[in-house]
């Protein structure tokens, strides 16, 4: 892996550089919201938050995709929509965002290969910042993994003072990088120094923690337990914790159409909604509240790493941020390995 | 100062009666300053019971999400009472709900706190950031103190009351069996005066307002869930034949589902807050809400949630009402 340090002042020259042949994602922040927008210039970039309110996940995997056109009727017929191959850059990606993507690959890569992720997965370059100051509810070190890893990144960006210190750990960021040598230095051990440095303290500054050592095999035997109902008590059942979730990836297919014009659209769907799992006949696998948000933790810590052989949450502490009731998954998870089964 | 030992004691009292069920309440929350909502079944559970001005959540809706499910035959339901731990705004869902005969009156035990104002959450934990242990938060007259570490705090309330508490006109319970505490009476006037802002503005500066708004929302419908009156046994926004809304996540949808859910609420919104506090885009849900209570305030001199005799107002006709509106 290449290690090179960007001084802090070329920061706008790089975005700019980059700007002549990507598109480019960022964090902005509006009415208080940050979020990863277009920008046309770096002069929007807010780089002082610590998670964005929704997940990067949002630009690979939209709200809405449109898969296809149609014309309705007995003459309908069907246009395919342009495939897009738009050169993509997202800045400022965190690492447990990015890991999040390596998650959702096993999907949109499974038995059924996704052509819309994938063209915009493909076409993407992540260029991630370390967190120096992890927020309260951050735990992806529960993961084995920190607030400064460059794994699912291109390239990683780690404040250390007056300069990024800069980590190009995939031939992706390497060809980005290419002719923009000039605005970077060879890093010195110093400097690889001072990014360890930064790396262990904002490690230490993360307080929560979660087991997750054979917690497959544990919540195999407890799947029955009443706990799961005890859990479940106060959810609201609304979408908070899965549409603000970097790996959660269920979806709807809708059909909308006037008469003489229509798309088939894909949107996202959460397992908390009842009518997730309704069925045609009126039957519903899993009518109650209880079973929904079972299933949430069981997708992310038992199903997932029986399929994958990875744990489906990276901590980024989102979920339990914005609950409205506070359901904990690190508090749900604890108490679950205390549950007798 | 609400007397926790009193309230426990009485939801002891309450839980064991035979012909109630559970008691819902709050509890202390696994970090920082969450408060979260609390079920006793058994005297014990009640030992978890608290009262802070941290205990903002409006409990009323978890009467409207008891789920029942379908029964084997021959299994009678459950039909014992639910105890319930309102504050004044709180209660007045309960008014509203029993009023529109969505709940029958015997069928909930209601503990009222006459509440002296809660905390808004954004504001303590932009204030006292990064806490992962618990922290206690009391009332002192017109100051809130915040314990942190052993460290006091006291800040006052002005600054730390979320909009709602600032205008509160019933402080006490409307309808309660057991009161914890002494009556308050309010002096505080809602004067509507971040909706005349609006109002002020051009018909084309305040549709732009409201795009930048309902661009972000995520259709996660927690603004719904949360909300005590939002209780229909299917949301007109889940329908799928007719689908009066697409699921499509786009800014015409969007402001589809904001205002209907607004138009739905008209007359029977009591002003909790709720959907704005639980919003987690930020969308000033409330304002909506506050509009429309103005304008009926204004139209039929009418106040939802406040008399449990009285009719919804969709549901009643005054000879009296004012009705300027009408030529």
């Amino acid at each position: 892996m290449e290690e090179m340090v960007l001084p802090k002042r070329n920061l706008p020259k790089f975005i700019e550089k980059i700007l002549v042949n990507y598109q480019v994602f960022a964090p902005v922040e509006e009415d208080g919201v940050t979020m990863f927008k277009q920008i046309r210039d770096f002069s929007v970039v807010n780089l002082g938050f610590s998670n964005s309110k929704v997940p990067p996940k949002i630009l690979l995997f939209k709200q809405t995709e449109t898969l296809f056109k149609f014309t309705p009727g007995t003459k309908g017929k069907i246009e395919p929509v342009e495939k897009r191959e738009e050169k993509t850059v997202v800045f400022g990606i965190r690492p447990c965002d990015a890991k999040a993507f390596a998650i959702l690959d096993y999907v949109f890569k499974g038995d059924y290969e996704d052509p819309y992720y994938l063209t915009k997965r493909k076409n993407t370059v992540l260029i991630g910042l370390s967190c120096t100051q992890p927020a309260l509810n951050c735990f992806c070190t529960s993961f084995d993994d920190t607030p400064a890893s460059p794994k699912h990144v291109d390239i990683l960006l780690t404040d250390i003072g007056d300069k990024y210190y800069v980590e190009i750990p995939t031939g992706k960021g390497k060809q980005l990088l290419k002719d923009m040598n000039k605005l970077f230095g060879s890093a010195s051990e110093e400097d690889s120094k001072k990014k360890k440095e930064v790396e262990k303290k904002a490690v230490n500054f993360i307080s929560r923690y979660q087991k997750t050592d054979g917690l497959v095999e544990k919540l195999d035997k407890i799947f029955e337990n009443p706990f799961w109902k005890k859990v479940a008590m106060k959810c609201l059942g609304c979408g908070i914790c899965t549409y603000l979730c970097p790996t959660c990836h269920c979806f709807d297919i809708q059909d909308e159409a006037t008469l003489s014009k229509g798309a088939r659209v894909r949107v996202w769907d959460t397992c908390m909604n009842p009518e997730y799992t309704l069925q045609a006949s009126g039957y519903n696998p899993r009518p109650s509240r209880m079973n929904r948000v079972r299933n949430r933790i069981y997708h992310k810590y038992n199903y997932y790493p029986k399929n994958f052989d990875v744990i489906a949450c990276v901590g980024c502490g989102r979920c339990i941020d914005y609950c409205p009731v506070n359901i904990d998954i690190i508090d749900v998870v604890t108490r679950a390995w205390e549950v007798r089964g | 100062m609400v007397d926790e030992n009193q309230l426990r004691e009485m939801v002891k009292k309450t839980v064991s009666r035979d012909d109630v069920k559970y008691v819902v309440g709050y509890e202390k929350g696994t970090y920082g300053f969450e408060v979260t909502p609390s079920f006793a079944f058994t005297a014990e559970d009640a030992d978890n019971f608290i009262f802070s001005p941290l205990c903002v959540n409006n409990l009323a809706t978890y009467l409207m999400l008891e789920e029942k499910p379908l029964l084997p035959e021959g299994e009678e339901p459950d039909t014992r009472k639910i105890g319930l731990v309102v504050k004044g705004c709180d209660s007045r869902a309960v008014v509203q709900i029993i009023q529109e005969k969505g709940l029958k009156r015997e069928d909930v035990i209601i503990i009222g706190i006459p509440c002296t104002g809660v905390v808004d959450l954004k504001k303590i934990k932009a204030r006292f950031p990064g806490h992962t242990k618990n922290v206690d938060v009391k009332d002192e007259d017109d100051k809130f103190v915040v314990t942190i570490d052993g460290k006091i705090h006291k800040i006052p309330k002005e600054e730390l009351l979320p909009d709602k508490c600032k205008h509160c006109e019933y402080p006490t319970p409307i309808i309660y069996d057991i009161l914890i505490g002494k009556e308050i009476k309010s002096t505080k006037k809602e004067g509507y005066r971040e909706i005349e802002l609006l109002e002020k503005l051009s018909l084309e500066e305040r549709w732009s307002y409201w795009e930048k708004q309902f661009d972000r929302c995520i259709r996660c419908y927690a603004c719904r869930n949360v909300c005590p009156l939002c209780y229909c046994k299917e949301c007109m926004v889940d329908q799928l034949s007719p689908q009066w809304i697409r699921r499509s996540v786009n800014l015409s949808e969007n402001t589809v589902w904001n205002l209907m859910r607004a138009y739905h609420l008209a007359g029977r919104c009591i002003g909790c807050g709720e959907c704005e506090r639980v919003c987690p885009m930020d969308i000033p849900l409330m304002k909506l809400n506050k509009k429309l209570e103005k304008e009926i305030k204004e139209m039929f001199d009418y106040t939802p949630g406040v008399k449990v005799e009285e009719k919804p107002l969709l549901a009643m006709f005054k000879p009296d009402d004012p009705e300027d509106f009408i030529l």
